[in-house]
């Protein structure tokens, strides 16, 4: 199991046990995380599936691909750093432990 | 577990002309029985918003139901069935992404922004066309604004589009499930595959290539052996059906709720922030869209069984006007804070292709529509669509003055 830890904007943290190759954005439906919408199940068609990856772990999640990039124009006023939509994160044992934090609103 | 099929269900009459004037009482008198569903003449029909949100996320149990819609016309085997059962909406799973991802790059909120200045061109020229006139109808009016920004993401010249106005409106009535357009949408049908044939047809001939024409993304594609030929022109016709009536209805009844509301009218010329203010929450108190499911395997939801064959429509014009999700849903407030959002454009994987490129437009038509005329009032008997498939005003009548 790959550990992920969600945590609020009020430091409330979700630490969440995921089988490898379930997305973070699943991974926060299946257990109740809230904030994450995923409104189009995972298929980079919606972008409500908003993270910050936590600093540390920026390397090791990588940057968004194209399509990531282009649909992650919807939260171009969002001055956050570590933007990710979290349907394009695959928990695998490199990521065991990540911190991704959660917005406190998608649209 | 009690079958649906064996539930003293309330009925809502969706096929009467009272109930697309209002559907409201009807609705407010059926929740009473059940808070969230009820039957219609063909089937049943979702109403409530939790249940649409969750039914729309099973996408493995409840696939887009077409095959009723052909087969209460009984018509399988015409070109028209084969489109509607093979086009993308009736696929799902790997076949379903594999189809989807040959477009979904034009659709994405960047493209959708990239396209805002062809979509001010397209709505300041059909102004200027229109505006002359003391009035006109709103309906028709719009009619030709979508169509003519998704002929400029395809790289298809407008010329075309009254050819193909009426044949597009045809084809969707079918969706209502109504005899008496039957059998003119399957003539309506055959013409539109011309078209598109001969839109393929041309641009492979001419050479031509625009990186940012999807069509020619889609030729490439098909190229490359990503879809076949078949699946090509069914996307280009899927896209244009939906480009035309979708966002043609949702400006319609914006301008017709603004009409109520002359205090926003203004604020929308201003500042085009606000206009999207307005046109979400148009999505949320007017939308359009009741759409059918087939359930291809049993299931069970909230201690009711659904059977196979069932076929389940979802409406998002009532489930958007579910109190328990929306206090007051009948108000129409473009304040209304919340982060339950309305599900005009679906959930799951049949979410809108469209999504980014129908909210650019309205906000963008609305700005400019604002800005040009000034006072519009009801300038005659205004007519509503049937309910099922694309809801909305078929006639607005407007008188107005010319902003200066």
């Amino acid at each position: 199991m790959v550990k992920i830890i969600y945590k609020e904007s009020d430091g409330t943290e979700h630490p969440t046990d995921l089988e490898p190759g379930v997305s973070v954005m699943q991974g926060a439906l299946n257990n109740g995380v809230p904030s994450i919408l995923g409104e189009c199940g995972g298929q980079l068609a919606c972008g409500t599936c908003l993270v910050y990856v936590d600093p540390a772990w920026r390397d090791k999640t990588g940057e968004p691909e194209e399509m990531e990039e282009a649909t992650l124009e919807l939260h171009a006023d969002n001055p956050h750093e570590g933007k990710r939509l979290s349907c394009q994160i695959k928990a695998s044992d490199e990521l065991d432990g990540l911190v991704v934090h959660l917005p406190d609103s998608q649209y | 577990m009690p079958l649906i099929t064996e539930m003293n269900l309330p009925v809502l009459p969706v096929e009467n002309p009272d109930f697309q004037r209002d559907p409201m009482p009807y609705v407010d008198a059926a929740r009473q029985r059940h808070p969230w569903l009820a039957r219609f003449e063909q089937g049943y029909i979702v109403h409530g918003y939790q249940a649409v949100k969750d039914l729309a996320f099973m996408d493995d149990k409840l696939v887009m139901g077409l095959g009723h819609v052909v087969d209460f016309y009984q018509v399988r085997g015409t070109p028209w069935a084969r489109f509607m059962l093979e086009m993308l909406q009736s696929h799902t799973g790997p076949e379903h992404a594999r189809i989807r991802a040959s477009v979904a790059q034009a659709f994405t909120p960047r493209r959708a922004n990239r396209v805002r200045p062809a979509m001010r061109e397209v709505i300041d020229g059909l102004l200027d066309e229109w505006s002359g006139r003391d009035g006109f109808d709103f309906a028709e009016f719009a009619s030709y604004f979508p169509i003519a920004v998704l002929c400029g993401v395809l790289g298809v010249p407008t010329t075309g589009i009254p050819r193909i106005r009426n044949a597009i409106e045809t084809h969707m009535a079918s969706l209502t499930l109504d005899h008496k357009y039957y059998p003119g949408f399957l003539e309506a049908f055959d013409l539109l595959w011309d078209y598109v044939d001969e839109l393929v047809r041309d641009r492979e001939a001419s050479g031509e290539r625009d990186e940012d024409a999807l069509l020619d993304a889609l030729i490439a594609a098909r190229d490359a052996g990503k879809l076949s030929d078949l699946e090509l022109r069914d996307m280009v016709l899927v896209l244009l059906i939906a480009g035309y009536d979708t966002s043609k209805n949702m400006l319609t009844l914006t301008m017709y709720r603004l009409l109520e509301h002359p205090e926003y009218w203004q604020r929308c010329a201003e500042d085009i922030d606000f206009c999207a203010k307005v046109i979400e929450e148009m999505l949320r108190h007017s939308s359009i869209a009741t759409v059918f499911r087939s359930v291809v395997e049993d299931f069970d939801y909230q201690g009711h069984r659904f059977p196979r064959g069932a076929m389940v429509a979802f409406s998002m014009p009532l489930a958007n006007r579910d109190p328990a999700a929306f206090p007051d849903p009948m108000s129409f407030d473009p304040f209304r804070e919340s982060e339950t959002r309305h599900l005009a454009f679906g959930r799951g994987e049949h979410i809108c292709l469209g999504q980014f490129l129908a909210r650019a437009q309205l906000e963008e038509g609305l700005h400019l529509i604002t800005r040009r005329i000034s006072n519009p009032v009801l300038a005659g008997d205004i007519a509503w669509r049937p309910f099922l498939g694309a809801w909305g005003l078929s006639t607005l009548p407007i008188r107005f003055d010319v902003a200066a």
